[in-house]
């Protein structure tokens, strides 16, 4: 094949998943990230760490996401961003001035070549090769389910919800401080060892009998001692805590926007053909997905909902048994995988956004703007 | 001089952003101030940081940036260093036990082997290593990894569980996309066909080809590669939790952090146990270059032990630098104060200095020469070029666009009266007996030693500030600056410019009122 042998003589392009609380970075047609760091800028003048995301005006982003990107190039990746190629993966419905920003610190300050948006649900499919699932990512700040039937999203059905990582360290948090714990011992980053160290999702049987709140309560797993080292303190998990923090995304609530619920309403939202196949096929993407016992739980929930629901009863029919695909490698890089064979592929020529089109507009071409998404010929 | 604690004299770059002097070039072609912010980055060479190896690019990438011999700690990302053990290996004079030998010393490499009490045995020792971390403890004896007969080289490296998968995928995909784009091609052939003397269908069709085949004897359709792959396929029995977690205690010392994780990306094991030692990462040296001229500012010496320049355009040996030594009253709104300022001149040429409130005039040799650089550009391409409108100079890439400097002082200053004069920097003086010549210095002048100059500027905060915010004073700095290289080569004596740059002080904070 000449065609993709010359792609791949020539530098691999860069690929980047920029994500809330961790950035994926490596380059094209490798099996795993380079390197997954947290994504935050230090502030010179005070030597403070930042949330990259964290800004009040877009100049400050600007500057934030050159810095941000300079340590990328020149301490990670070790690669002139000049004249490269990059596949960056999106999500869908991410705000349009941090993608504007992001292209224009490309183009502008760092002068690359040119740029393929990805979108993250879509891209994290290709590392299955099948063209239809209920792609779930369970990220940093939110969990977000995009049906994809035959490689198309079904945009109408995209459901999401507010209950990342960040509300499970919050829950944590929460739980701890009513414990006794003091609060400054709780930062983000004991927070998160907590949760990935010690916390798990328990079975459906031990949650109900817990909501229940009944006589006989499952004794809670025993509980751990924590060592913040920084502050020579001892934290005592709770048992409770450990099975209890993931209950925020089963909680059965009048709105009816727990996980399973919400992957149910976003199954009813497709056409009456394809949910069969939805059903049969859901793929669980992001850091959050990565929780001991998540998937189990979530299977359980939904096949008991579709069975005593009458909501949902009446609107599945026959046989149903949820099926869920396993990622190759982690969950937590898989939107970058995808990423990385997409830009293995010559793809990268024919749909990227090249320097020369963006500077004779400025403009990144959006599937939610019109200008871009007229019809042809109108 | 301000040390360890953010200066509190700041420098205007010519892209806008304030500075300290130690932090800013001076480009000598331009010439302006830049700041690492409006230059282009570039990188110089690659080299390990621990054992100092200089290894070229194309090495580094083919080693994934990665150290060849040194490795990081999986626990604490720290250095690894290989340690040796001496293991005592017997050597048997039976030729039959030999083999045996050599298997017995590989098994039990790790502990070391008791001396053998044969009597017959001829003891002898044998080199081993084994990576230890000096920081943490951590050893490749944790987690089972056989020592090494060689100390680097020879460790193995983890392998990617699903790297074959992963290829089929790429070759899949890649396959997929190449063949979208001859089936388009071949759409468009058929769409638009060339423009013939006589209008003919059957191009159009695909019709010849077939035609032609056939004619040859072969296959009517043209045999198509599909790509195939075998898809992932989803299951409905998922992994439930284990059974003991509920009663079994958590030990923490066997489960990993999240950045022991992600240092290793590729598994990210979240047992102590699969930890495995990292190969240390690269570090480069960097050089920089400016972005209207494409001059190097900054390029380091290639070996990686040598902390020297081999072009090194830093601010601080171009421009005066400016140092804050006091204010000679507590700072209150309103009420007139004076400042002592430190000038140094750092380069070789006297210097006429001039503290101004307002923007003075361009130099307008710049700008003429600026544009006679412009009309000697194509002057090196040939004519025929030339005639083309081709250039072989190149194209100015970035576009960064400039911006407005944050105009930040809250004080009105009073300009000093006249111009002076700092002499050049001269080293053998600073060892002569000084002596103060009677000359005619302006007022303001407090003292004045070879290339240093004090000087004492009026100023008033203004009238509105609340008490404890920064007085900032800002001031246009006029300076003569002797440019030894000139764009022009016929042009051999140094010229002079009399640039400027802009000046913020952050003098301190109002004091309280005393009430």
């Amino acid at each position: 094949m000449p065609m993709y042998e010359s792609v791949m003589q020539e530098k691999p392009p860069i690929v980047l998943d920029i994500g809330t609380a961790y950035t994926k970075l490596g380059f094209a047609a490798e099996a795993y990230p380079r390197k997954i760091m947290p994504t935050e800028v230090v502030m010179t003048a005070t030597g403070t760490r930042k949330r990259l995301f964290d800004y009040s005006n877009p100049e400050e982003l600007y500057d934030q996401l050159v810095d941000f990107l300079q340590t990328i190039f020149f301490k990670h990746l070790l690669v002139s961003p000049k004249e490269r190629k990059f596949v960056l993966v999106e999500n869908v419905f991410g705000p349009t001035v941090l993608r504007e920003t992001l292209a224009r610190v490309l183009f502008v300050h760092f002068d690359v070549s040119s740029v393929l948006f990805v979108p993250v649900h879509l891209i994290a499919l290709s590392t299955l090769a099948v063209p239809t699932a209920l792609v779930v990512d369970i990220g940093y700040s939110e969990t977000s389910i995009m049906p994809v039937f035959s490689g198309v999203q079904i945009m109408a059905a995209f459901k999401d919800q507010s209950y990342g990582g960040r509300a499970i360290h919050a829950e944590i948090k929460r739980q701890l401080v009513e414990s006794g714990v003091k609060e400054s011992l709780l930062t983000e980053s004991v927070l998160e060892d907590i949760k990935v160290r010690t916390c798990f999702v328990t079975t459906m049987e031990r949650a109900q009998a817990r909501s229940s709140g009944g006589q006989d309560q499952p004794t809670p797993a025993p509980a751990v001692d924590y060592i913040v080292s920084d502050n020579d303190a001892i934290i005592q998990v709770p048992g409770l805590l450990r099975e209890t923090v993931y209950e925020i995304m089963f909680e059965p609530s009048n709105e009816r926007d727990s996980l399973p619920h919400l992957i149910l309403r976003s199954i009813l939202d497709c056409t009456l053909d394809v949910r069969r196949a939805l059903v049969e096929s859901v793929f669980l993407v992001g850091g959050g997905s990565m929780v001991q016992g998540l998937l189990a739980r979530l299977r359980q929930e939904l096949q008991h909902l579709l069975a005593e629901d009458p909501f949902y009863a009446e609107r599945f029919h026959g046989e149903l048994q949820f099926k869920f695909f396993n990622a190759i490698g982690k969950q937590n890089f898989t939107a970058w995988l995808g990423g990385a064979l997409c830009g293995a592929t010559d793809l990268i020529q024919t749909r990227s956004l090249v320097k020369e089109t963006y500077l004779k507009s400025e403009h990144v071409p959006d599937w939610s703007n019109l200008c871009d998404n007229r019809p042809t010929g109108s | 001089m301000s040390f360890m604690q953010p200066s509190p004299v700041k420098y205007a770059c010519s892209c806008g952003i304030l500075n300290p002097i130690n932090k800013l070039f001076f480009c000598r072609h331009c010439p302006k101030l830049r700041c690492g912010f409006c230059v282009t980055h570039e990188i110089e060479s690659h080299f390990c940081s621990n054992c100092l190896e200089n290894i070229p690019s194309t090495e580094a990438r083919h080693k994934k940036n990665c150290c060849a011999n040194c490795f990081d700690c999986p626990c604490c990302q720290h250095t690894l260093s290989a340690r040796a053990s001496t293991v005592p290996v017997v050597r048997k004079t039976e030729e039959a036990k030999d083999t045996k030998d050599g298997g017995d010393s590989k098994g039990d490499a790790t502990p070391p082997v008791p001396a053998s009490s044969k009597p017959s045995a001829v003891p002898t020792t044998k080199k081993m290593y084994y990576l230890s971390c000096l920081s943490c403890r951590w050893t490749t004896r944790d987690v089972g990894i056989p020592d090494q007969g060689v100390a680097t080289g020879t460790w193995p490296d983890n392998e990617c569980l699903y790297q074959a998968r992963f290829n089929a995928l790429v070759e899949y995909f890649q396959a997929v996309v190449l063949q979208e784009k001859q089936e388009k091609m071949e759409f468009m052939r058929r769409k638009a066909p060339k423009q013939h003397k006589f209008p003919s269908l059957t191009d159009r069709t695909g019709l010849t080809v077939s035609l032609i085949r056939r004619q040859i004897g072969w296959n009517d359709k043209v045999p198509k590669a599909k790509a195939v792959i075998t898809p992932a396929e989803a299951t409905a029995d998922v992994e439930g939790l284990p059974a003991n977690i509920f009663t079994e205690p958590l030990n923490l010392r066997n489960v990993t952090t999240i950045t022991q994780r992600h240092s290793q990306p590729a598994d990210q094991p979240t047992a102590v146990g699969s930890l495995y030692p990292q190969r240390r990462s690269l570090w480069i040296k960097r050089s920089l270059r400016c972005r209207q001229c494409e001059h190097n500012l900054i390029k380091p010496e290639y070996h990686p032990t040598s902390i020297k320049y081999r072009i090194q355009l830093f601010a601080s040996y171009h421009v005066p630098e400016v140092v804050m030594v006091r204010c000679e009253q507590p700072l209150l709104p309103g009420k007139s104060n004076a400042i002592l300022l430190k000038l140094t001149n750092p380069t070789m040429y006297d210097m006429t200095i001039r503290l101004l409130t307002a923007a003075p005039p361009e130099d307008p040799q710049l700008s003429t020469e600026a544009n006679r650089v412009m009309k000697d550009e194509p002057i090196s391409s040939s004519p025929l070029l030339k005639a083309v409108g081709i250039t072989l100079s190149r194209q100015n890439s970035t576009r960064e666009v400039k911006r407005e400097v944050v105009d930040l002082s809250n004080a009105e200053i009073v300009p000093l009266e006249s111009e002076f004069v700092l002499s050049q920097r001269d080293d053998s003086k600073e060892f002569d007996e000084y002596v103060q010549l009677p000359t005619e210095e302006p007022k303001f002048i407090v003292w004045r030693k070879g290339h240093k100059v004090l000087l004492r500027l009026q100023f008033t905060p203004a009238e509105e500030l609340p008490a404890s915010t920064d007085v900032v004073l800002g001031f246009y700095m006029q300076y003569t600056y002797v440019n030894t290289v000139t764009n022009a080569s016929e042009k051999k004596e140094p010229t002079t410019h009399a640039l400027h740059s802009r000046v913020f002080i952050t003098a301190g904070a109002i004091e309280p009122k005393a009430n």
